[in-house]
Formats: structure tokens, sequence, C-alpha cells
């Protein structure tokens, strides 16, 4: 769809600039995807070239170098040390000796067992005189997967050291060569809290995120590789092994043998309620929320303080045991249905659980009665701050409330929300509690039950993943494939919004 | 030089060994980690205090105890055997996780003539993987029967599951059995309906095989009885006691429920075995599952801690604890001495657990998969308008037994007479490994049987493909549609199958 210019946009009727707009969304794509590739390209080949040219300095700083940057290259900080910057000399020996040893000492042998992830497996022998079988564990798969990525960081980390230490040596010649005097070992210290006082505070955060962080997702993405699993656990049943992309091929297959679905069916399906919940749960949230608040807001409304504090009152309740409570009234023989039947609206108990498109709008309801206080107190506190002069000129303008809501407060609430709204279905993609808590994933679905797990029609993947991982089975391997398609799937739908958000796009509208 | 030291070294340790073997002593002081239910802390801490007390070997265990339900030691095991408890009471069902899992030590041959001789035999079967024992039974009452509120349910009615449901129905009550849990809902197939699910695991806990005729007549009588209930307003899947308080008049459970419910109903409560359904006018008795809670050791790297350990177990699950275990809790022993105690003998709930025994199915170790292929029947029955659908459910079912255990491909059993053609209690005994099989053939006017595989009745192996033994065999002629092999003698036979033929000899 071509692009229309503003004047032929403004003589469209309403319906045709939606049909245009959507038009447009869709014509856009095929290009939006064309720059994504190019922007990867892009990056690539400029990681390319910076490699490239940290190569050649590396090699002109080691022909153009004096002996002592030299030497530098084979006993890190010798420069500094020769140059007199003891303390820099120091810890950047005492790092090179630190890695080496580490590597003899272990860092070797995790590196070599991970092609393998571990050779002897557990033993058992009978001991006769005891009347005991005898167990010895060898090889422990878990802890050689996780010890080598940890070790490939390390070595990551100390090439990383190796390089700074090269350039220091080029800067310190270059100093010395204009006759400049080089910082003392206090004057380091005290850049420390001063110029570079970025680095102090950034270090300890930075080492806790990848350590904490990082490395547990790579080894979380890595089982996703192996046969990890209840059978083997890698240290007492059995080893675990990699099998390449063996896990990708048996959730993406639509093989499956008469009575029983393929993962690739159950997964296509879980997913669509995924995002069918998310969209409800988020949205019902919001604008049920934010009309709560614009009535509380109201001028004129009495007791608005009490209301507020009515609702907030559900905050105060742990959800874990709201949802529990709740989930138990809304049984077959909870206290809704007996209410229900004693007042005789009703002669058999209403299926809330029982049934799936019941139990999927039960559990959208709720959620509702949970989420409204947040997005109340939330909204309350944006709604104040619209400037009532926007109102009052409206007003003057003629513009009923409607026309005033969708031209004021919707615009300046979707500006402002707008990243909240994006995480909060990104939340609901993941929201464990409120499921798990309310169905447990319940009524089962038949179909998608299986030998290594039942599957219910309230089952979003997250309690699918969580079913899978802790199941008769458990199967980390899938759990973990189908935790790097949750990440797949949140990440698409995250870039594309965030960049469609008003709050992104028109940065300078509220301001 | 090197392998002189290895030998001179090996004799040596032989030596100290044996040396050390003939005091074999056990004294010394254990840290433990002690799993069992919530209700038994503090008995068992007072037990293990007193088994370090009396013991005669000098050993002392300092203990932790921490609680941790029977239905969940599995899934708690498995997560970190490491981390987890020495020794662990769980419920019967869970054995083959922890045999996956590798979280039970074998039984050494001294321990397992223990097993055999002091507790109950049925107990001793459902410890036994594969010809090897890996546990102490524990109690022998997981089963489950009738709770009822006599002040609506009739006495007279209790016999019967149309009149059951009628009163619920009438008095707007609910009937709680908890089918959507495949471990209650196998009782329809079980009892009169005469349906059989034995598995044949391996000790990794893997299914070699499986003998289970659910999908055939008999599993469409127990379905469509099953069916009785489902569709009725007054089902309510639970098997928690306390239903009681919110409108049931009926919940189907087990002995630990027995407490709750005196307290909940007083002199209203009833306790009774299942009630029948009726088909086609006669009458299915349900079954129900006979199950054990089992007392387990996890794997040791030192052997004398493993065989103190031992000694632990043969006290805690003894005579003098489980009747003390009876006198608190009411659970019911598996061993023998304790079984036949005057306050055992006595209790009226143990007396309701045993009557539905009768109609009930031991528990062995099954394969975990099979639990949650078997919660869904009762989903896929509700769902079924007409009998076709409720054939498709045990097609289903059994269609994901075969896919999703992916059954040993040479798993063969051969069945005849000298098994009740069925048996499944003995599955294990007539399962041929590595394509061989030796089995005694009894005395009977026909000694005939055949060669199937688990959970396919095919009778595409039997008399046409015996190859050499045929003079062992009757040729029955026209009268074998079957394709039986029949013995002409009773005697030892090994039969083998390599693929294509059947090979017999006589031992």
């Amino acid at each position: 769809m071509a692009q229309l210019s503003d004047l032929e946009y403004l003589k469209l009727s309403k319906g045709r600039r939606l049909g245009y707009k959507v038009g447009r969304f869709f014509a856009k794509i095929p290009q939006a995807t064309l720059n994504a590739f190019q922007r990867i390209g892009g990056a690539l080949k400029s990681g390319v070239t910076a490699i490239g040219r940290e190569a050649k300095d590396i090699v002109t700083t080691f022909v153009n170098g004096d002996w002592k940057t030299k030497l530098s290259y084979l006993v890190m900080g010798f420069g500094c040390l020769a140059r007199g910057q003891i303390l820099r000399g120091l810890l950047f020996l005492l790092f090179e000796i630190v890695f080496i040893g580490y590597m003899i000492l272990s860092g070797a042998y995790w590196l070599s067992m991970m092609p393998s992830l571990g050779k002897v497996g557990p033993t058992e022998t009978y001991d006769e005189i005891y009347d005991a079988y005898v167990h010895t564990y060898n090889d422990n798969s878990f802890q050689i997967l996780l010890y080598s990525v940890l070790t490939i960081f390390f070595i990551i980390a100390f090439i990383y050291t190796w390089r700074v230490n090269i350039r220091q040596n080029k800067e310190a010649e270059r100093i010395l060569a204009a006759g400049k005097r080089l910082k003392s070992s206090k004057e380091d210290l005290h850049s420390m809290v001063d110029e570079s006082f970025h680095k102090t505070l950034l270090s300890l955060p930075l080492t806790g995120i990848i350590i904490f962080t990082v490395l547990p997702l790579i080894f979380m993405i890595l089982v996703a590789f192996t046969n990890y699993d209840g059978a083997h656990d890698g240290y007492i049943s059995n080893l675990f092994h990699w099998v390449g992309l063996d896990n990708f091929n048996t959730l993406f297959s639509w093989k499956s043998a008469s009575g029983t679905q393929s993962y690739a069916a159950t997964f296509g399906e879980i997913l669509s309620w995924t995002l069918m919940w998310a969209f409800f749960a988020t949205f019902t949230n919001y604008f049920l929320g934010m009309f709560v608040a614009m009535a509380i807001n109201k001028k004129g409304i009495k007791g608005k303080k009490l209301w507020r504090t009515i609702l907030v009152m559900t905050i105060a309740i742990p959800q874990f045991i709201s949802l529990l409570y709740v989930s138990k009234m809304f049984a077959k023989d909870g206290i809704v249905n007996g209410a229900l039947m004693s007042l005789g609206w009703i002669d058999k108990a209403l299926p809330f659980w029982e049934d799936a498109t019941w139990a999927r709008v039960s559990v959208i309801l709720i959620n509702i009665w949970i989420g409204i206080p947040y997005l109340m107190l939330m909204a309350t506190g944006i709604l104040m701050n619209i400037p009532a002069d926007l109102y009052e000129s409206a007003r003057i303008d003629g513009a009923n409330p409607w026309q005033q809501y969708t031209k004021i407060t919707l615009p300046y609430m979707l500006f402002i929300t707008g990243p909240y709204l994006l995480t909060s279905f990104i939340g609901n993609i993941n929201n464990f509690n409120v499921i798990f808590l309310l169905t447990g994933g319940a009524p089962t679905n038949p179909a998608a039950s299986s030998a290594s797990g039942s599957v219910g029609y309230t089952d979003l993947l997250i309690t699918w993943l969580f079913k899978i991982s802790t199941g008769a089975e458990s199967k980390y391997y899938l759990a973990s494939v189908i935790g790097i398609m949750v990440f797949v799937v949140v990440s698409i739908i995250a870039l594309i919004v965030y960049n469609l958000l008003p709050s992104i796009k028109n940065e300078e509208d509220f301001q | 030089m090197k392998k002189f030291l290895a030998i001179v070294l090996a004799a040596v340790m032989a030596l100290s060994m044996v040396s050390f073997a003939s005091a074999s002593s056990l004294a010394g002081e254990y840290e433990i980690k002690v799993w069992v239910a919530d209700a038994i802390v503090d008995l068992t801490e007072a037990q293990i205090k007193r088994f370090n007390e009396t013991n005669e070997d000098g050993i002392t265990f300092k203990a932790t105890i921490e609680k941790m339900g029977e239905g969940d030691a599995a899934s708690n095991m498995v997560q970190d055997v490491e981390a987890g408890a020495d020794i662990y009471c769980f419920a019967q069902d869970q054995l083959s996780r922890l045999l996956t899992a590798k979280a039970l030590a074998k039984l050494g041959t001294k321990a397992a003539e223990f097993v055999t001789a002091n507790y109950d035999a049925d107990s001793a079967k459902s410890v036994t993987v594969d010809g090897t024992m890996y546990a102490y039974p524990l109690t022998a009452d997981n089963g489950y029967f009738m709770y009822y509120d006599k002040s609506v349910i009739p006495d007279e009615d209790v016999d019967s599951l149309e009149k059951l449901i009628e009163d619920c129905e009438k008095a707007g009550k609910y009937f709680s059995f908890d089918l959507k849990n495949v471990w209650y809902s196998a009782g329809f197939f079980f009892g009169d309906a005469g349906c059989t699910s034995t598995w044949v695991m391996d000790a990794d806990g893997n299914a070699k095989g499986v003998v289970d005729n659910f999908n055939s007549d008999k599993g469409l009588i127990a379905l469509k009885g099953m069916k009785k209930l489902l569709d009725s307003d007054c089902w309510n899947s639970s098997s928690e006691v306390s239903a009681f308080e919110s409108n049931s008049a009926i919940v189907v459970s087990g002995t630990w429920g027995s407490s709750t419910a005196k307290q909940i109903l007083g002199d209203n409560l009833g306790v009774a075995d299942l009630p029948s359904y009726d088909i086609d006018g006669t009458a299915y008795h349900i079954g129900s599952f006979f199950g054990f809670k089992l007392m387990g050791i996890k794997p040791q790297e030192d052997p004398v801690k493993n065989a103190a350990l031992n000694k632990l177990a043969q006290f805690l699950t003894g005579k003098e604890c489980s009747l003390e275990r009876h006198a608190s809790n009411g659970w019911g022993p598996a061993n023998l001495e304790a079984q036949a105690d005057e306050a055992v003998l006595n209790d009226p709930i143990l007396a309701a657990v045993y009557a539905q025994k009768a109609y009930g199915q031991v528990q062995l170790a099954i394969s975990g998969a099979w639990w949650n292929i078997g919660n869904v029947i009762a989903d896929e029955a509700k769902d079924a308008t007409d009998e076709e659908g409720l054939k498709q459910v045990l097609v289903n079912y059994e269609n994901k037994i075969n896919e999703s255990l992916k059954l040993d491909a040479n798993a063969l059993l051969f069945v005849g007479a000298w098994n009740g053609w069925n048996n499944a209690d003995e599955a294990d005994t007539y399962y041929f490994k590595d394509g061989a099989l030796t089995l005694d053939v009894p005395e009977s006017d026909y000694m005939g049987g055949r060669i199937v595989k688990p959970a396919d009745w095919g009778t595409d192996k039997g008399f046409a493909q015996v190859t050499t033994g045929a003079e062992l065999i009757k040729d029955l002629g026209a009268d074998n549609p079957d394709n039986n092999i029949v013995f002409a003698e009773p005697g030892n036979y090994t039969v083998t199958w390599d693929g294509t033929a059947i090979t017999i000899v006589k031992n």
C-alpha cells in the first residue's frame, strides 16, 4: 500500500483511515525485516573489522614496542613493573598466575571433558561382607557443563585482560615518548574514586550479573542440547550427553501415534492460548483499572479514600493465599456453587474449572479482580497529572466526555504507560502464579496429555514447562527448549511493540 | 614393579577386609537424614532414639528428621539425590521413578531373605523389580474404600453404585471419587470387570513390557460403569475426606482420612468396601489398588553405613515400631508379626481395607508414565457420548501406552494355562529375557499357550513358528485356530524366539 500524503490521508473516511493504517503496517513488514537483517549484517561486519583492527594493533605494538613491551606479551604486567607502575604490574601478573594455575589445576580438565560431558558413569558393586551394594560416583556431567562454561568465561576474561595489558604498554610508551610522567600506584588508586569511579561502582554489579544471570542463562540454554532428565542426572543415575538438535526436533515434529498428539500441535495450542490469555489479562485489567480510577477521581464522588482503601486491601493479602482460596471457592463443591444452588438460581453446579471455555473465562475474570487495584493506583496518579486546562478548553470547544476520553485521557495514558503495558503483557505470558494456583492447568486436555505429563486447557507455556520438568520423567532438556521458545516469542513481541509505542516513537509529544 | 606393587596392595587390602570382616563391626556414629510423613515425625524420632539405645551393634545415629509426605518423596529425591534423605518413606507407586533416578540402594542377599521371611508376601513382591528387592515394606494398607454419611445414605444401599448415585442426587449431595487420578479410576477396571495392567520393569525403572487388557470387552464394561458416575451431577473428583464439609455424602479415600472423617461426621460415619455397578443385569464389584508404603535407603558409598541403615530400616519396619504407628496413626503394618497382633486384627477401618483387598490388584512396580496416560481416562470418558466414544477412549489409552513407552521391541511374554492366560502377577516370570525363557509347565487338561507381545495379543507367534522341538508339542490341526503351542507333557522347558522361529528344548 502506497504511502499517502497528509492531505490525502485527511480526506479519507474514518473506516478507510483505519484500513489504511492496518495496510501500512503489513506493507512495512517486509522492509522492516529486510532492515533488521541488514542491521544484523552490518553489526557482524563491524564486529569482524573490529577484531581485525585489534589483531593488527597487537602485531604493530609488538613490532614497534621496546623489549619491555615485547616481554609483556608473555609475562603480563612486566612492562608496568619495569616502568615503575608497581600496582598495575602486580595485578596483571597476579591475574596471569591465577589464570595459569586455575587452568592447570582444573580448567584444563573441565575443558577436556566438555565435548563428552563425562566418560565414566556411576558403578555399583556388591560387598558380601556387609551384605551391601556399594556405589561409586565418578564423572559429574552437571559440574562438567557448569565449570566448563565458567572456564570459557575465564578464558575470555583473560584474553581481554591480556589485550588491556598490551594496550597499556603501548600507551605507556607513547606517554614516555612524549616526555610525560606515568601514573604512580598511588595515583592509580586515587583514580578509582575519581575519574574511574564509574568502573569502581560498576565492577560489582557487572560481576554479579555475569555470575548470577548470564552464566546460568547460558548453562540453561546449553541444557537444551543435552539429554539431561530424571534418568540422566549426570552423576547419580547416568551421565548425560550432547544430543545436538534432537530436542528441537522433538518439539517441532508433527509425527505422533494415533490417540496422542504431537508436541508441535500441543505447543501450538498452548502458545495460542498463552497469547490469548496475555492479551485479555493485560487489556481487561488496563481499561477496567483505568475506568475504576476515573470513576473514583470524578468530582462529586464521596469517600474517595474509602473506595481506594477497599480496593487496595486485595493487594495486602498475598496472592498465593487469595488465589488458592478463590480456586476452592469456585470448585464444584465450593461455596459459590453452594450458595447459588441454595438460592435456587441453578440446579446443578456450574463447571467453573471443569469445562475448557468456562475455565478460561473464569481465570481471566478472576485475574481482573486481582489486577484492577494495581492499575487503579497507577492510573490515579497519572490521571491527576493531566493538566486540567486541557479538559477545560476541550469542554469550551464542545467536546463530549467520550471525545475527551479518546482525545486527551487515553493518548496521555498510553503515552505514559506504553512501556508498562508491554512489560505487563510479557509478564502475563509468563504469569505462572495465577494459572497454577487457580487451575493448575485444569481441565485436562486428554488429546495433548501424554506419558510425559498432563496438559490442560488453561496451561500456559510456563506452567507446561513446569509440569514437564517436575513430571514423571523430569525432562529438563525439553523444558529448556520450551524456555528458549518462550524467549523467542517474548523477544519478537517485545521488539515489535516497543518500536510501535507512542512513548518511543513520539518522544516529544507530551513534554 | 608396578604390577607387583599392585598385587601386594590388593592382597593387603583383601586380607585387611577379611580380618575386619570377621568382626564386621558396624559400631560407630552415623549422621543421617530421615524423611517421614508429618504425622510420624515425633514417633520416628523416639524410635530412632530407642534404636540407638537398644541395638547390639553399637550403632549410634545422629538423625535429622524432616517431614516429607510419602507422595512427595520421589519428586524431591529425583530433583537432587545427593541432598536427599539417607532413609525415607515413599508410596509404592513411586518405586519406578526412584529406580530411574537411582535413588534406592538394592537390598543385599541377606536383607532380601529377611524381607521374604518377615513381611507380608504381597508387600515383599511389591518391592521386587526384575528379581531384586529395593526397599522394606512399611505398611500394607494403601488402598481405598468408601466413607459415607449415614444420615444421607441408608446402610442397605452401600452395595450398589446406582442406588448410591440416586441417593446423592436426591439429597443434592456429592459423591466424591477422584476418578481423574488413575490410581482410583483403575478400580473400575480391576474388581469384577477383571482387567489387569501389570508391568515388567527393569532395574532402571524402564518398562520392558506390559500385560494390559483395558482395551477389551471387559474394559468397556468397566468404563460403562464408571460413566454412570461421571455423567451424574453428583460426581465430584476428590479424594479429600474434608469434602464431607463441603456437601459430600460419600468420599472414596484411604486409611489416612479416617481421623478427619470421624471428626467431621462423628457417629454418622459409615465405612464400607466399594459398591458394585450393574451392566446388562450383572453386578460388577468395583476393585481397587492395594498398595504399600515402603521405606527405602539411598545408595551409599560406604558399605558400613549402608549396613547400619539396613539395621535401622529393619527396626523401624519391625513389629514393635509398626504396632506403635498403628496405635498412634492407624497405619496397617506390613510386618507379619505385627499383622497377627490383636489390635490390628480388630481394627474396623483396616477390616474395610482388607475386605476391599479381595477385589484389589496388588500394586507392583508400574511405569511412571502410566499415571499420566491413565489420568485422562475419566476426562475422555466423560466427553464420550456413545459406546463408540467409550471404545475410542480405550483405544487411545492403548495407543498412548504403546507409543509413549516405546516398549522394548523384543519384549515378549509367554501366556498360557500355566499363568491363567493373563495372570499378570506372574508377568515377570514369563517374560523373555534376550529372546529366551525357561518355564515350568504344570500338569493340566490343556497345557497350551502362546507368545505375545505385551499389550498386543496377536496370534502370529505360536505353533506354526516352531522349527526345533516340534516333537515336544501336540499338533491339534484345525482345532488350533489361535496358533497355540500345546505341550504334550508337563515339565520344564526352555523356549527361544529368534525373530523368525521358535525353538523348544525340554530340560
